[in-house]
């Protein structure tokens, strides 16, 4: 892991266009490049080259290769890994056939629906025949018994099929059930074999059970003809899943090969292209060259530091353990190129304050369990989509579970019981205000604890800013920022005068003789903070303005960030008095959910009330200590160091995300 | 309660919704699928998706409707339990319009059993039986063997005195298109006397979209059933919506009285829409030759997108306005109808093999 951004560089490399295709396969391998168009070579020399052709469109690969997922998933089938496929022997793709080829399996699955469409219109006449009966609608209904007096039976049947409904012909009398809205048609298909209603009444009686026995049967029937359809077309797209994975593959992997032939440009006989790799990959990627061309290629590096840095992607690596603590710096922005890796303070901070809000040995047990029961399930279930505790959550919860834990001993809370010692102090015991030794005797010291927490995060929010500026250079910002030392300088005068206030019981200011000309000299900086960013500007060539306008912007400027200095400094560190709050609050739930469980007599009742209370108090608060925590290091910490301006770094290689433009 | 404690939970879950939707991609990805089956996995992981479920199970679009129309009614009843009192009744009137499509689509069958003599067969199961808004027996409007049977099956609906100045004889003469134009007027008549009850902005907000949604759905009447089917004045004027701008305006100005009523309407409209006047304008009065008919379809056809797009930003413009309204429950259902009645179209037109240049062109996607 590094402190900070991957060094990169930038790789520009001609090889003989024959060779073209082994080179993008093996870069591709690799996975360690983002491509760039090559647009640095004056005008006269970009005209001499041209751009890729395709063969294939890249778009046409692109819809194939949804087609076939498509279709895997419809057939429970996982996608193949592809890196475990030799793609410098793949076939050639023959877009043509392989499309008759998903057309066939395709006009496949749709004849099955069709045969599911008729049993399901089937199923659905026969069920409104079985519920008029069972709702005793019977004057829906039209059941006839009796017999025929010419023609055949077997005829009758397919005629009054058309109309549909139960015909047990096959003894005597002969029993129809129709619908009675039917009757008019029916009656007409009848007379024409002469039926006669049998006078028999036993018959009658026996008749409709009889006929409903029939329906159901054919019900159920229908219903297993649906399920089986409905794994038929399953098992059709799973018969043919080897060539669907090894189709796949090959679709990818062209696809993939369009879109990095997408960045080359090319002369009669070779073939220019240029991307930038990780500092730490370089010499890999000139030997793969090197190796695959046979030495006929020219390679050359250019550091990322005679580049523009906005223009250099970014890369972070950090350690396995902290990936989900990545996509938390992900989510937020991506850092500039050569700043401090934000990851690993992320993790340490979102886990303290998580760990301040949620101390609960036995809780953060519950929620370790439920992190390693999701994340097997997962893994079990590759195709399953994400429910309500998705994977990234399930993943989570592994690493605040130990966290709770933590914090449950050194407060000595499991399940908001003070079942053993505290390690630092009795939090439970401080919030419901029983005497407590040691320094933490109140509430009021659990919010100190937590403002002095604050106040260390934002000092080293403010340090890593500083030392990210120093890395670039940016020295007038590191002095005159808010965020920079004058900020830092404030921030610890402020500090001061607040505990000195704080400490003399909210009688008296504190007074010291070299308070007053430090705070004016940080103010005289503020100040002059504008009128030298101009001339500073003027010298790298930026235009003039009347002197009225800077000294507007002067006064402007020293105002907002006079009221940001101080404004935003005290907001900032009174906000991590919500970790006190939510830890509070959940001492407070816990002991208010036992007092309602002793309240019953019944010890059924009192266990239930403490589990469900348990269970509450898991799902609300730990969501909500969930966010505070995200929220305090978005919006207290980042904002100190972290400018996401940076371009995130996208290597290209057979793992790469799906590649759509 | 404050209008931000009545709205601010709605609003925050039905614009999460309506970003969902906005951002979607499903339709194109349908439109593109080569096969219906293709077509329909893609709901899968949508507000769709067990939409697509029906269909794996049992290979019947018309099911799979039928399931898209149960969802609407659930999000109907979900979203009116999260609004005050006046608000929730003015959503149950909304509810009441899918009710009345799906009654319209019981009575269809019943007319084509009794009146034109085809065999309903298993297609009843594709009417909603369960309650929507008010009780109706629709097992008793599809086994009706007589008028008079059947609307016993809306005892003591507001629907029963609609379908009482009907009788068989006038649906076999005239079909059952004037009935299902008095159930609309029903459902307007409904519709605004719930915009009464509801309080402020609202109101204002509600009025104003339904005033110019009242209005396009007469301009599409003035072309469809004027211009095209030549409708005669007396009953183009039962027709008509009597709410909105251009009906008042109609009636303001005696437009049936004049000699020309088609020149006053058209002026209104004009007047009103202006951006739609030469196509209004364009439009000739008769069909007798061919090209008088081509002409008029493809200028009412014209007309109709247009009317579409107005819609459609008047809807997007009440997602911009204020937030804390019932304004963005009304912009979440247009979306969501709009886009139901695409889905439902796109799969239609895949189990009819059309291509995609063919769904695109008809759907104007």
């Amino acid at each position: 892991m590094s402190m900070f951004t991957q060094k990169m560089r930038m790789l520009t490399s001609v090889v003989m266009d024959s060779d073209r295709e082994k080179v993008v396969k093996a870069l591709l391998e690799k996975g360690v490049m983002e491509f760039v168009h090559i647009g640095t070579l004056p005008a006269e020399k970009m005209q001499k080259l041209s751009q890729h052709a395709s063969t294939v469109p890249r778009a046409a690969l692109t819809d194939m290769r949804i087609r076939i997922e498509t279709l895997l998933r419809e057939g429970s089938v996982s996608l193949p890994d592809i890196e475990k496929t030799d793609i410098d022997n793949l076939p050639s793709l023959d877009m043509e056939a392989s499309r008759r080829a998903l057309d066939r399996l395709s006009g496949s699955l749709d004849t099955i629906r069709a045969q599911q469409r008729e049993i399901n219109q089937k199923m659905n006449f026969y069920r409104e025949i079985i519920r008029y009966s069972s709702e005793k609608n019977d004057e829906y209904l039209d059941l006839r018994v009796g017999s025929i007096n010419h023609g055949d039976s077997k005829d009758l049947a397919a005629r009054l099929d058309a109309i549909g409904g139960v015909f047990l012909f096959s003894s005597k009398p002969l029993v129809s059930l129709t619908l009675r809205r039917d009757s008019a048609r029916v009656s007409d298909v009848m007379d024409k074999f002469g039926w006669t209603e049998s006078t028999d009444a036993e018959a009658q009686k026996g008749a409709m059970s009889e006929a409903m026995g029939e329906a159901r049967e054919k019900v159920r029937n229908l219903e297993s003809e649906l399920k089986a359809l409905s794994e038929e077309s399953s098992k059709r797209i799973r018969d043919k899943a080897d060539d669907l994975c090894a189709l796949w593959v090959n679709v990818r992997v062209n696809e993939l090969c369009e879109h990095v032939e997408s960045y080359f440009s090319y002369t009669k006989n070779t073939t220019l292209f240029s991307g930038w790799v990780p500092e730490e990959d370089t010499d890999t990627i000139s030997k793969t060259i090197y190796d695959v061309t046979g030495g006929r290629c020219i390679i050359e590096w250019t550091e990322a530091s005679q580049v523009a840095p906005e223009e250099v992607p970014v890369s972070m690596t950090s350690p396995k353990i902290l990936r989900p603590f990545e996509r938390m710096v992900d989510n937020y922005s991506t850092p500039e190129y050569g700043s401090i890796n934000p990851t690993p303070f992320t993790a340490i901070a979102y886990l303290c304050m998580f760990a301040l809000m949620f101390a609960d040995l036995g809780q953060g047990f519950v929620l370790l369990l439920v992190g390693i029961l999701g994340t097997v399930y997962y893994r079990k279930n590759p195709l399953k989509k994400d429910g309500l505790i998705s994977r990234y959550l399930c993943n989570l919860l592994l690493y605040l579970g130990p966290a709770s834990m933590v914090g449950g001993i050194l407060f000595g809370s499991c399940f908001g019981l003070g079942i053993f010692p505290p390690l630092w102090f009795d939090y439970e015991a401080v919030v419901a205000g029983e005497p407590a030794a040691g320094l933490v005797q109140s509430v009021y010291d659990i919010l100190g604890i937590t403002i002095k927490f604050g106040i260390c995060v934002i000092y080293l929010g403010l340090i890593l800013n500083w030392i990210n500026l120093v890395r670039k250079k940016r020295y007038f910002e590191l002095v005159f920022d808010k965020n920079g030392l004058v900020g830092g300088v404030v921030y610890t005068i402020g500090i001061w005068f607040a505990y000195g206030f704080v400490g003399s019981g909210y009688r008296e200011f504190p007074s010291a003789p070299w308070f007053m000309p430090i705070l004016l000299i940080c103010l005289a900086l503020v100040v002059i903070k504008g009128p030298l960013g101009y001339i500073l500007g003027r010298r790298s060539g930026k235009p003039k303005e009347s002197v009225g306008r800077v000294a507007i912007d002067t006064i402007m400027d020293f105002v907002v960030e006079v009221l940001e200095l101080f404004s935003g400094f005290l907001s900032n560190t009174l906000s991590f008095m919500r970790v006190a709050g939510l830890g509070i609050a959940h001492a407070s739930l816990m002991s208010a959910f036992y007092q309602m469980a002793a309240m019953p007599d019944n010890a059924i009742a009192s266990i239930a009330i403490a589990v469900i209370g348990n269970v509450l108090v898991i799902v609300l608060e730990g969501l909500s200590a969930g966010i505070q925590s995200l929220r305090l290091n978005y919006y207290e910490f980042f904002t100190k160091y972290f400018t996401g301006h940076g371009i995130a770094f996208e290597p290209v290689g057979l793992k790469s995300r799906i590649v759509v433009d | 309660m404050s209008r931000v404690s009545d709205y601010a939970f709605i609003n925050a879950k039905l614009r999460a919704r309506i970003g969902i939707i906005r951002s979607s991609h499903l339709l194109d990805e349908m439109i593109k699928s080569p096969s219906l089956a293709e077509a329909v996995s893609k709901l899968d992981g949508t507000r769709h998706g067990h939409i697509a479920e029906v269909y794996r199970t049992t290979g019947d679009l018309q099911q799979a409707e039928l399931s898209m129309m149960e969802d609407e009614i659930a999000s109907y009843r979900e979203i009116a339990s999260y609004l005050p009192a006046h608000s929730a009744h003015f959503i149950t009137v909304l509810l009441e319009k899918v009710e009345m499509d799906n009654l319209k689509n019981a009575l269809r069958l019943w007319y084509s059993d009794v009146v034109r003599h085809h065999i309903i067969s298993f297609r009843s199961a594709y009417v909603c039986r369960s309650l929507i808004v008010h009780s109706i027996d629709y097992d008793k409007i599809m086994n009706a063997e007589s008028y008079q049977e059947m609307i016993r099956a809306f005892s003591g609906t507001p629907y029963e005195a609609v379908l009482s100045r009907f009788s068989l004889d006038i649906l076999t003469e005239k079909g059952l298109f004037p009935l299902e134009i008095a159930l609309d007027h029903l459902w307007f008549a409904h519709l605004e006397e719930a915009l009464r009850h509801l309080q402020g902005d609202d109101r204002k907000l509600a009025e104003k979209i339904y005033s110019v949604d009242v209005d396009l759905k007469n301009i599409l009447m003035l072309t469809r059933y004027s211009y095209y089917f030549h409708l005669p004045h007396d009953q183009l004027k039962d027709v008509l919506i009597p709410m909105g701008y251009i009906s008042s305006e109609i009636e303001r100005l005696k437009a049936y009285e004049s000699d020309d009523p088609m020149a006053v309407i058209k002026g209104i409209v004009q007047r009103r829409y202006p951006q739609i006047s030469e196509e209004i304008a364009a439009i000739r009065g008769t069909n007798d030759d061919l090209t008088a008919a081509d002409e008029n379809a493809s200028q009412i056809l014209r007309i109709e997108a247009y009317l579409a797009d107005r819609r459609k930003s008047e809807y997007m413009k009440l997602l911009v306005g204020k937030p804390f309204s019932i304004g963005v429950v009304l912009s979440y259902f247009f979306l969501c109808k709009g886009e139901d009645s695409l889905v439902s179209a796109v799969l239609s037109a895949k189990n009819y093999k059309w291509s995609e240049t063919k769904i695109r062109e008809a759907l104007g996607l």
